[in-house]
């Protein structure tokens, strides 16, 4: 059984349902209310019992991340909200902007005040242009009611947000990155430590939190944490609440969904999403955004450890697995934005991992040598096999070129590209084979159905 | 003091330092290409992983899964591999155990490293600048030694874009390893290079509107651990493994920059310059005309004697001397110091002065001051003035004006002087020209000019030195090529002189006149 709910998208459905009139009738702004009523190490504790695992792809809990800024310091903090929604498949943040975007205004009170900021960046994706509208709109309505400003909904407490365009690069989705390009420089990852609590934008300690985790921050004080996260199916996991799903690809019904975090990957895909094309079957899944490895409908759990978080699942079908941050992870593959792109048996896998691999080529920034040559080197056997040039020994190199990217790079975009190609060579190596053996011509020749 | 070990060697370290550093100072070698002791750490290159154990009870290592390939089977098989942490930007611990040489793991990732940084690269090596002290090579031999796998065609970029007057790039040899970027920015602080595109398509750019022309471009190619920057000037003049070098010190400004002097021993020929790290000096850097200096040991010289304007051998040469300076008393003769002559030379004339002639007059020639640059090129640019004055002990000596004005005076019938700049021009010098003038000198310039007599002294490439610095460190300069022409060191010009006039001036070789300079600093209280 599917638990639906209508938390996050609350007001999706709502006429004018972005504007502050529609987001205060269903209960808007009461819980910042009630948050900067709290001192500030209650709002940290009530966000850390919600357990929300960060949405941005990583999956780290919001709550504890607020705690690793410094309860005081000489210089300002700041709030930095990541809508670079590059990852490909991914499309729910741009949901929120378009149609909840008081519930962001109103997560960036409530996280500013936690992490002791008065200013809040929204970075979004340059071609979001309606969600740039949609936060400002809500931005200035919000300054005008008086719930941001030097006394924040009344309180002794000055907050102000702000939306700052991105310039259309992948990897400034990347924190470090994103804070580089904030500042003006170039899109660059930065080198860890130290952390953006540290030394963040402008210098200053920061805290970087994609737009569905602040967008959900306002439900912990509306329920309180600890109920927030028993709607998950997932509680005993440190896994809360509520979250947006994506599907699309080859389904019937692609989109974005709310449901309570436990549903699995079978549902999403053959309920929410209306199964496969007519007359097709999915040939995989790819789970959360294109860096995550692909799962297959006959892939079958392999937990026998009873303290694996698996064990429950085990020998069940992995598209049976609710999907979580931390047993996505158990299943080698990663929930990553919780947006998954199906794959239909009509079309060509091996085209699917040559599409994604171009874009990890092209995004790459270049700055560390095993993911700016390893990507393009990956791209280019690729292009081979596809246009029949490439040999056996080609294939070998995929895995070997994945594997000494891994680990060995400034940023996660290095994971993010090599961790497809394990998982495609793993999966589909007959069909690669066959491409090889084929001249090219083995495939279904089709990508888009 | 608190330490860590590397293949199991005990390596002390002090707090802040990374990996490298630690390593870098006990002489063991981390691969590296971005990372640079001078410059900030960017980490880009990966050439420096290492797999580190932290000290007991803080983390544990994380461990990643990697697939291989079992051709036995044809199934690939889950493995795992240690995350590996760049040298260069992980900070010491104590206890922490560093694997380097002795883990398989980091022998995968360097050499894959290696293989990537030469995927795209032209293996241009017949015709590189580079080749010999490139590390792409030197690290190919360490860590690679396999025949390339990516046959298809490399990435085509640009190659030979002039970046200003000193410097060609080619983007298709650069590994974007930002150290000149870097090096712009944080060192010459003139940052007018940066990385344009992304992925494999970067290159490095100078700003639109500018060219590379600070008073540090020379050193972009220095710190460049490829051929992407090469040296107009060296471009095609020479294969570095002809040529062979000597420990100099730079004679451009009283900083002293410790240098190598590279030159060809088949040609005694020299190519260039380059810095030569000393904390307390240069660092690891020269500026422009420093590294262009090392043309002067060709260039202007003064290579036979003259007399009257002719050029004559060293022996009629030497009785001309005799004859001018015959029965001279020495408080007729201004003896003029050089701050361009090392320490032996200006007390070889001290002690002529001194101890045969009998005269105490001294004066004190060089370059004429130039603007200091804030970074490494200080006004004065002679590389001894502290050195002649500290020789000349009690009797210091006094400016170039105050001999003009004594000489306008009648006060001296002769001169003896060193080297051959003067910090005036020609005209003013006019009334030397009447004068009984001997000149010691390696170049020509305004003293040559007015002389009676020119002995060819050695320049500082063909001659051991000692120079005293803006600092006061005295710096010993080592011979790079054999004395040309007829020239010799200067203080053996000067003992010949002596001897010619029958004195005695109590040396008559290099470490008998370095005894007798003992009280004024000498090499052995240097730093070099
Ligand atoms: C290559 C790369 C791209 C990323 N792109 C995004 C993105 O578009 N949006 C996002 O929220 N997080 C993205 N992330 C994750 C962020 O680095 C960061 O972990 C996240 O914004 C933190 O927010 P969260 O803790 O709320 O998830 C990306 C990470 C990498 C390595
Ligand atoms: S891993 Fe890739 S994207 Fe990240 S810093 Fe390195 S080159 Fe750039
Ligand atoms: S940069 Fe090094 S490897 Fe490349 S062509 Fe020059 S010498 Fe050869
Ligand atoms: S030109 Fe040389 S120093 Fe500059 S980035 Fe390229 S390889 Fe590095
Ligand atoms: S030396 Fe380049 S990454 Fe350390």
């Amino acid at each position: 059984m599917i638990n639906r709910t209508k938390l996050i998208s609350r007001t999706y459905d709502l006429p004018e349902g972005h504007t502050l009139a529609a987001y205060e009738s269903v209960g808007g702004y009461k819980s910042a209310r009630k948050a900067l009523a709290q001192t500030r190490d209650q709002v940290i504790n009530e966000v850390k019992a919600a357990n929300i695992r960060g949405r941005g792809g990583a999956g780290f809990p919001c709550g504890v991340k607020w705690s690793f800024m410094p309860k005081a310091s000489a210089k300002p903090h700041y709030l930095v909200i990541n809508a670079d929604e590059g990852e490909p498949g991914t499309f729910k943040d741009r949901t929120i902007m378009e149609k909840n975007p008081h519930s962001v205004v109103e997560g960036c009170i409530i996280g500013c005040y936690a992490i002791g900021a008065h200013a809040a960046y929204i970075y979004v994706r340059d071609e979001l242009h309606l969600s740039k509208e949609r936060l400002w709109q809500a931005i200035h309505e919000a300054r005008k009611a008086g719930y941001l400003g030097q006394k924040a909904l009344g309180f002794d407490y000055p907050v102000d947000v702000f939306v700052h365009t991105g310039a259309g690069a992948y990897i400034c989705g990347e924190e470090t990155s994103l804070l580089n390009s904030l500042e003006g420089r170039r899109g660059e990852p930065r080198l860890k430590p130290p952390f953006p609590a540290q030394v963040g934008a402008f210098g200053c300690p920061s805290t970087v939190n994609n737009l569905e985790t602040i967008a959900a921050v306002p439900l912990v004080f509306e329920v309180g944490g600890d109920s927030f996260s028993q709607m998950s199916a997932l509680h005993h996991l440190k896994d809360g609440g509520v979250r947006l799903f994506g599907v699309s690809g080859h389904v019937r019904t692609p989109g974005v969904f709310e449901t309570a975090v436990g549903l699995t990957l079978r549902e999403l895909v053959y309920e929410l999403g209306g199964g496969p094309l007519p007359g097709s079957k999915v040939l995989g899944v790819i789970p959360g955004g294109s860096s995550c490895p692909i799962l297959r409908p006959e892939d079958v759990v392999n937990a026998p450890d009873e303290k694996s978080p698996l064990h429950p699942w085990h020998g069940k079908p992995v598209f049976d697995v609710p999907m979580g941050v931390d047993t996505y992870r158990a299943l080698g593959t990663m929930l990553g934005t919780c947006c998954a792109i199906v794959l239909s048996d009509k079309a060509d896998p091996v085209l699917a991992f040559h599409n994604i691999m171009r874009f990890y080529r092209h995004e790459s920034c270049g700055q560390c040598t095993p993911c700016r040559e390893g990507t393009g080197w990956i791209e280019r056997i690729l292009d081979k096999l596809v246009a029949g040039e490439a040999t056996m020994a080609d294939i070998d190199l995929l895995h070997e070129i994945g594997s000494n990217i891994i680990g060995n790079t400034i940023c996660a975009f290095g994971e993010g590209a090599a961790m497809p190609v394990l998982g495609f060579v793993q999966k589909f190596r007959p069909e690669l084979e066959a491409y090889v053996n084929s001249k090219g011509k083995s495939g279904t020749g089709r990508l888009a159905l | 003091m608190p330490s860590i070990k590397i293949d199991g060697r005990e390596v002390p370290y002090e707090p802040g330092d990374t990996i490298i550093k630690a390593a870098h100072r006990a002489g063991i070698d981390i691969p590296h290409y971005c990372w640079h002791p001078g410059l900030s750490v960017a980490a880009n290159c990966r050439m420096c992983l290492v797999e580190v154990v932290p000290p007991p009870g803080k983390g544990n290592v994380m461990r990643l899964d990697v697939l291989r390939w079992d051709a036995a089977s044809k199934k690939y098989v889950s493995d795992k591999k240690p995350k590996l942490q760049p040298a260069c930007q992980w900070s010491c611990d104590d206890g922490m155990q560093v694997f380097s040489e002795s883990s398989p793991h980091v022998s995968e990732a360097r050499k894959a490293v290696q293989e990537l940084l030469l995927l795209n690269h032209p293996v241009d090596c017949p015709i590189c600048d580079q080749a010999g002290e490139c590390r792409l090579q030197d690290y190919w031999l360490e860590h690679g030694r396999y025949r390339k796998r990516m046959k298809d065609e490399i990435i085509h970029k640009p190659k030979a874009v002039s970046f200003g007057p000193t410097i060609v790039y080619d983007a298709e040899r650069c590994i974007v390893c930002t150290r000149c970027v870097r090096f712009v920015e944080e060192v010459a602080k003139d940052p007018v290079l940066e990385k344009r595109e992304r992925g494999n398509l970067g290159e490095i750019f100078v700003a639109p509107g500018r060219t590379l022309d600070n008073n540090y471009t020379l050193m972009t190619e220095h710190v460049c651990p490829v051929g992407a920057l090469t040296a107009k000037d060296f471009r095609f003049k020479a294969r570095v493994w002809f040529l062979r070098t000597a420990r100099t010190v730079c004679q451009g400004c009283a900083t002293g920059c410790n240098a190598y002097l590279d030159y060809d021993p088949r040609s005694m020929k020299v190519y260039r310059h380059r810095p030569r790290e000393n904390a307390q000096v240069n660092q690891y850097w020269m500026c422009d005309k420093g590294m262009l200096s090392y043309r002067e040991a060709h260039e202007r010289r003064v290579l036979r004697a003259r007399v009257g304007g002719n050029e004559v051998g060293v022996k009629e040469a030497l009785e001309e001397v005799k004859a001018l300076l015959a029965g001279v008393k020495g408080d007729k003769v201004a003896f003029v110091l050089s701050a361009q002559h090392s320490n032996e030379d200006n007390h070889a004339l001290v002690s002529l002065a001194k101890g045969s002639l009998g005269g105490a007059d001294f004066f004190l020639t060089g370059r004429a001051p130039g603007q200091a640059d804030g970074v490494l090129m200080v006004e004065d640019r002679n590389p001894n003035t502290a050195g002649a004055i500290q020789v000349a002990t009690t009797t210091p000596p006094r400016q170039m004006s105050d001999l003009l004005e004594a000489i306008k005076n009648g006060r001296y019938t002769h001169v003896i002087a060193l080297g051959a700049e003067v910090p005036v021009d020609a005209k003013t010098l006019a009334g030397l020209e009447r004068l009984k003038t001997v000149v010691i000198a390696a170049h020509e310039g305004p003293l040559t000019r007015v002389a009676k007599v020119v002995l060819p002294a050695c320049s500082w490439a063909e001659a051991e030195g000692t120079y005293v610095n803006a600092k006061n460190l005295a710096q010993r300069s080592e011979r790079a090529i054999t004395a040309q022409g007829d020239s010799q060191p200067g203080w053996q010009w000067v003992v010949a002189v002596a001897q010619a006039l029958g004195h005695k001036i109590g040396f008559s070789k290099l470490s008998e006149l370095r005894k007798s300079l003992s009280g004024a600093p000498t090499a052995a209280s240097a730093s070099v």
